[in-house]
């Protein structure tokens, strides 16, 4: 009763319930098993229905912005992998682009595109980790066992030349850390004609399973104007219809240079989201392989001061993360240590928009529709 | 571009809020906004109109006043805006968390890291610190460490254009 009280108190916009209603508070996460990571959920019950499900933050809280003011812009090189674990190399890319574009750097050609060729691996596993685990939330245990095969194969491939299975460091200012051999095209050969193969299991076992469309159509719809006016962006934006990808919007690297399609749903309902995701797994492949055909000879580290001096002002740099527009935003004040770094991260406003969308929902369908979303807690609690 | 840009700019200027056309390929912005706080609501809800979204909104602490950073962005194409609003003397902004609903935990974290006051906020409780380090504020900076505005802005600025059409190439 404690508990309950103290939580009242902490969130004064809940109205407290009505004396004779039959409300009550039912307190989910942070160790809920459908909350992946910390997240915590305060909702209030109107028997099997929601009535107001409110995010509690900050259990996974490290304050990177605190940390990338301390030190210089390399060793804060790997908390860049420790925000969204699911798919640290966006991240990376993000990071050593911004000071590229700030101190007008210039990145060899092939270096550009190992850093493709890796991001959108990565893109494949963090939506291998995300098929297997929506579908865990929703009573399914089966999909991870496949999804979680396919993605040991990548994790191999990019353990391989970045040295670590999770959370990567591997992108330099300049270009990369390690060269990509024959070895590493041909096992990403083999696992692309792999993962074509597969897609035909996924289908057959979730995406025409009565049960899943049954538990995801019409649940936590998504209009285009709410999804603006929360600033939500990603597979679950395309998901509502809207081709928004700062692969396209705002071309950057070499994504220019590919073919590839941007999927989008038509309701904004969690199948749809779920349905973009597998579709845009299949875009990867084909910029994957683009990239290989074309992969370019010459130098992955292009030539970098040892000491990076940074001019004053300002700079922002977005990039396609997993989970939508992952921004970068820093103010210098000259030197090598940044003045201000703010990180904009696409599950924190993706997440936002929980409360009203799941209102008067029932609990197992806020399930269905926070597991459409994809998020990964220490992102959002950076 | 976003298709409706020089339609944007020109409400914008209707506020007689000064458009700053920046060099994307360097900063990654198209163009920068420095607003008063009292001009922040009008100009978040010309932003909504023209079918622009929130991306975030942060803070800087700099001399002489804290400033408050909003990036809006759109889906419809490459549209970037920074607006810059410094706090008003007793520390505060108003909120934009009833037009851009977005806003509401943006500015929650903005106060916690800042103390920034969001007047008009409808639940301006700790987000990410626990309630106890409500006063932390730990992205202050240390007096020796503050700088001034001017020694974190780019060195020459681009000086406003007054023709919407040159401002487009930005």
């Amino acid at each position: 009763m404690e508990i309950l009280a103290e939580n009242r108190a902490v969130h004064a916009d809940l109205e407290p319930a009505a004396p004779c209603s039959n409300h009550y508070y039912l307190n989910m996460g942070p160790q809920h098993p459908s909350t992946h990571g910390v997240l915590r959920v305060l909702l209030e019950m109107d028997g099997e229905y929601v009535v107001d499900p409110q995010p509690v933050l900050g259990y996974g809280h490290r304050m990177h912005e605190k940390m990338a003011e301390h030190k210089d812009w390399m060793a804060f090189m790997p908390n860049t992998g420790r925000m969204d674990y699911a798919a640290a190399l966006p991240y990376n890319h993000g990071y050593v682009a911004l000071f590229e574009r700030l101190c007008g750097i210039e990145v060899p050609a092939r270096a550009e595109y190992i850093r493709v060729i890796t991001s959108e691996l990565n893109r494949i596993v963090s939506h291998h980790l995300w098929i297997g685990a929506m579908l865990l939330d929703m009573g399914a245990f089966t999909p991870i066992l496949y999804t979680f095969d396919d993605r040991e194969q990548v994790l191999d491939i990019l353990e391989d030349v970045t040295g670590s299975r999770l959370t990567y460091c591997y992108f330099r200012v300049g270009g990369v850390c390690k060269d990509i051999d024959d070895r590493f095209v041909e096992k990403t050969r083999a696992f692309i004609k792999r993962q074509r193969e597969r897609f035909d299991i996924y289908n057959k076992l979730v995406t025409g399973n009565i049960i899943f469309i049954k538990r995801t159509e019409g649940v936590g719809i998504i209009s285009p104007e709410m999804a603006r006016r929360y600033g939500v962006t990603g597979p679950v934006v395309r998901g509502s219809g809207i081709a928004y990808d700062v692969r396209k919007n705002e071309p950057y690297s070499v994504y220019p240079n590919f073919d590839f399609d941007i999927p989008v749903g038509r309701n904004g309902d969690s199948y749809d989201r779920y349905m973009v995701r597998l579709l845009e797994m299949e875009q990867s492949l084909r910029i994957i392989e683009q990239a290989l055909d074309q992969l370019p000879d010459g130098p992955f580290l292009g030539k970098v001061p040892k000491k990076l001096k940074m001019p004053t002002g300002d700079c922002s740099f977005a990039v396609e993360a997993a989970r939508g527009e992952l921004t970068y935003y820093l103010v210098s004040g000259g030197g090598d240590i940044p003045y201000r770094l703010k990180i904009r991260v696409p599950s924190y406003s993706n997440l936002s928009v929980l409360p009203e969308l799941c209102q008067g929902m029932l609990l197992s369908d806020l399930v269905a529709a926070m597991g459409s979303m994809d998020l990964v807690i220490p992102e959002i609690d950076r | 571009m976003h298709p409706d840009t020089e339609k944007l700019i020109n409400a914008l200027r209707g506020l007689s809020l000064t458009v700053e056309a920046c060099d994307y390929q360097q900063r990654g912005y198209h163009f920068a906004i420095d607003a008063e706080s009292g001009k922040l609501r009008a100009l978040a809800e010309v932003m909504l109109e023209h079918e622009m979204f929130l991306a975030f909104v942060g803070g800087l602490h700099v001399k002489p006043a804290i400033e408050i950073i909003y990036q809006f962005a759109t889906y419809a194409g490459a549209c970037r805006f920074v607006v810059r609003v410094a706090v008003a003397p007793d520390n505060s902004v108003p909120t934009i968390s009833d037009i851009f609903q977005g806003a509401n935990w943006h500015e929650r974290e903005t106060r916690d890291f800042f103390g920034v006051d969001f007047t008009g906020h409808p639940n301006l409780v700790p987000l990410i610190l626990a309630e106890e380090d409500v006063d932390l504020k730990p992205l202050l900076k240390k007096e020796e460490a503050l700088k001034d505005t001017a020694e974190v802005r780019w060195a020459a600025p681009v000086e406003a254009k007054p023709e919407v059409e040159k401002a487009e190439q930005g």
